[in-house]
């Protein structure tokens, strides 16, 4: 039954659209609009359900293109995976340690990781283009971006 | 005020210092975001929206147009020279560019595609002017069912006019229009899919979507792409001498196809991909030589980057005019004119007449920029794309991040444009349109808010969609653009399921 991809995603999308449309049944009323609240995401829901059969009994075969698109070898899948965790670590990080300091880290793993060699430049670029980041928010836009343990 | 003088004060604003320093940054930061194969105009519109913040509307839009149509500029040097569209508005500019790259003639073909870009964009912008007054004056008489019936259009014609499954791309626009239904309802109050978190009361900011769903989701495809190579640093331009010969050669096609670019641009769901797309076609069409095209002929090469430039301008109609946009890159055009507080729509231009003009005369000077960037400066330009991919990879991350936390100074909004990052990713893998995405989230609001006008109007009847002639033509149109090409496939399935 789940013989190929687009069914999968069909199966997908058609919880999704019952949770959604669940959802939006327990939405409040208000006896005096006459169009309330809940009206769109109810349209929205049934449409998504419909959708999603049409894609799940759709006949189109996947050209090969397309399969190739979703071919990823699983190492670079780690990569991207990787890479996710870093900008996650980032996030949870930058507004404790600062955003030069955290961003020079960022930019120098990152491209580091992804296999950039020339580390020289790589340092160079790493600490320019926070400075020159927080130079520009802050002092030409006005828009402040964290410190952290840097005593500025 | 009338156009003449709506003009004269537009080059006022385009010919002050500050103008034509943004229309400068602007076409040079455009030009050389749209270089860099994988990202497209969305990421470099949504990467420079923080800078503008608190900046004057006039000349931060004269700078955000120009990003614009400089990117789709600049995508046709990465097309000429590494065989990889910078943008998917010049992937028909590397069916005959690159073949006359590998002939030597890089320079020759990167002139021939500035000129006519320059050609193009200018002509275009001419028409522009000329046409986007009219439309407004027309649609100031258009009420909420028009306008519902109006974007609704603008949906179905995007989603069957992507690429790939018609199924698909409209999964993507409902898609899109679910995620704007959470946050407090801007009309009764209620709360819809917030479950109670504070961060989920505004619903979530455009430009975590469009960061999101592009700028980080082709960061993914870099990473998948990143041992693809770059310009090598010994690679040889040529001569950038145009002959008079080449000119006479390629006028026909640039004329042509400017209008064939301008009229696809207007429209809503084509655009500047379409248009390069059908341009290249109808010029090998008519060609008395139709061999010579995609083995760098210069007819191939001038009609698309013709047309993509003239649909730039083309997609700024209905955009500035009625204030809906027509396709995944005037939608987030769409949102950097609303965080500046500006309203496009017919009211625009007796509202704001020096952003309405300024935006429109910016445009003749920016291609004139363009030109003389994309011209003499090119070696020095295309220098740019010999930058490492790991290292463009981190900086395009960083970017994104920085915008969002410039607006909402919230990491939550940085976690969701993880996710939305991942969506995005997602669907290029599994081939749903993002396009229809974006636009659907930004229409998304505003059908929702003319649905409810029109049915309080009417008191709860859908008769007002239908009784007057408007939005039932619209209506009608929009039921068509999706039927008509689902018909088209299953005709020539069963055609060719019989022999």
């Amino acid at each position: 039954m789940l013989s190929t991809m687009n069914r999968r995603i069909g199966l997908l999308l058609f919880i999704i659209a019952s949770v959604y449309l669940y959802l939006s049944f327990q939405l409040p009323n208000y006896p005096y609009a006459p169009v309330d609240a809940d009206v769109i995401p109810k349209g929205l829901g049934i449409l998504m359900l419909i959708l999603s059969v049409a894609l799940f009994f759709s006949r189109a075969i996947e050209t090969e293109a397309e399969k190739a698109k979703r071919n990823i070898p699983k190492k670079e899948l780690l990569v991207l995976l990787a890479v996710f965790a870093m900008i996650f670590l980032y996030i949870l990080l930058f507004e404790m340690v600062g955003f030069i300091v955290m961003t020079a880290v960022f930019i120098f793993f990152c491209s580091w990781f992804l296999g950039y060699e020339k580390w020289k430049t790589n340092i160079i670029v790493s600490i320019l283009f926070p400075l020159g980041m927080y130079i520009i928010f802050v002092f030409a836009l006005g828009i402040s971006l964290p410190n952290g343990i840097l005593p500025i | 005020m009338d156009a003449f003088q709506g003009l004269l004060a537009g080059f006022q604003v385009a010919l002050s210092w500050e103008g034509i320093l943004f229309v400068l940054i602007g076409v040079v930061v455009g030009t050389l975001i749209g270089m860099m194969p994988g990202l497209g105009p969305i990421s470099a519109i949504a990467i420079m929206i923080p800078i503008t913040y608190g900046m004057d509307p006039a000349p931060a839009l004269v700078m955000m147009a120009g990003v614009y149509y400089g990117a789709v500029f600049g995508g046709s040097t990465s097309s000429i020279l590494l065989n990889a569209p910078g943008i998917s508005g010049t992937v028909a500019t590397a069916f005959d560019g690159y073949p006359m790259a590998q002939q030597g003639k890089a320079g020759k073909a990167l002139a021939i595609a500035a000129i006519a870009s320059f050609f193009g964009g200018t002509v275009s912008v001419i028409m522009l002017m000329l046409l986007a007054p009219a439309l407004a004056s027309v649609a100031i008489s258009f009420g909420p069912p028009a306008y519902f019936a109006l974007m609704l259009m603008g949906l179905t014609a995007i989603s069957s006019l992507s690429e790939g499954s018609t199924i698909k791309a409209m999964i993507s626009a409902v898609a899109g229009v679910m995620v704007v239904t959470i946050g407090i309802d801007p009309q009764t109050g209620t709360q819809r899919f917030t479950f109670g978190n504070v961060n989920l009361f505004d619903g979530f900011d455009f430009l975590v979507i469009a960061l999101g769903l592009f700028a980080l989701a082709e960061v993914c495809m870099l990473i998948m792409n990143r041992k693809n190579r770059n310009l090598s640093d010994d690679q040889k331009l040529g001569s950038l001498k145009v002959t008079k010969s080449d000119l006479k050669e390629m006028s026909g096609p640039m004329t042509r196809q400017s209008f064939v670019g301008f009229m696809l641009g207007v429209l809503p769901g084509a655009g500047a991909t379409i248009a390069s797309f059908i341009s290249y076609i109808f010029e090998k069409k008519i060609s008395k030589n139709p061999e010579e095209f995609g083995k760098g002929s210069i007819k191939g090469l001038a009609a698309p980057e013709s047309s993509n430039n003239a649909a730039t301008s083309g997609a700024f109609v209905p955009l500035l005019s009625l204030g809906i946009p027509g396709s995944g890159t005037t939608a987030v055009m769409l949102g950097a004119f609303l965080v500046l507080g500006v309203q496009p729509g017919p009211l625009l231009m007796s509202d704001r007449p020096e952003i309405f003009w300024g935006i429109i005369a910016s445009m003749y000077l920016g291609n004139i920029f363009l030109l003389v960037l994309n011209l003499p400066l090119i070696p020095y330009l295309a220098k740019i794309l010999s930058i490492p991919r790991p290292l463009l990879i981190s900086l395009v991350i960083m970017f994104s991040l920085i915008g969002v936390y410039s607006i909402s100074f919230n990491t939550f909004d940085l976690y969701m444009l993880l996710v939305f990052g991942a969506l995005g990713f997602a669907m290029r893998v599994f081939s749903f349109p993002a396009p229809p995405f974006i636009l659907a989230f930004i229409l998304g609001g505003m059908m929702e808010q003319a649905f409810r006008q029109s049915m309080t109007i009417s008191n709860g009847s859908l008769g007002i969609f239908v009784n007057s002639p408007l939005p039932l033509a619209l209506i009608i149109v929009s039921l068509l653009s999706l039927t008509i090409p689902a018909f088209i496939k299953w005709r020539s399935r069963r055609l060719s399921l019989k022999r």
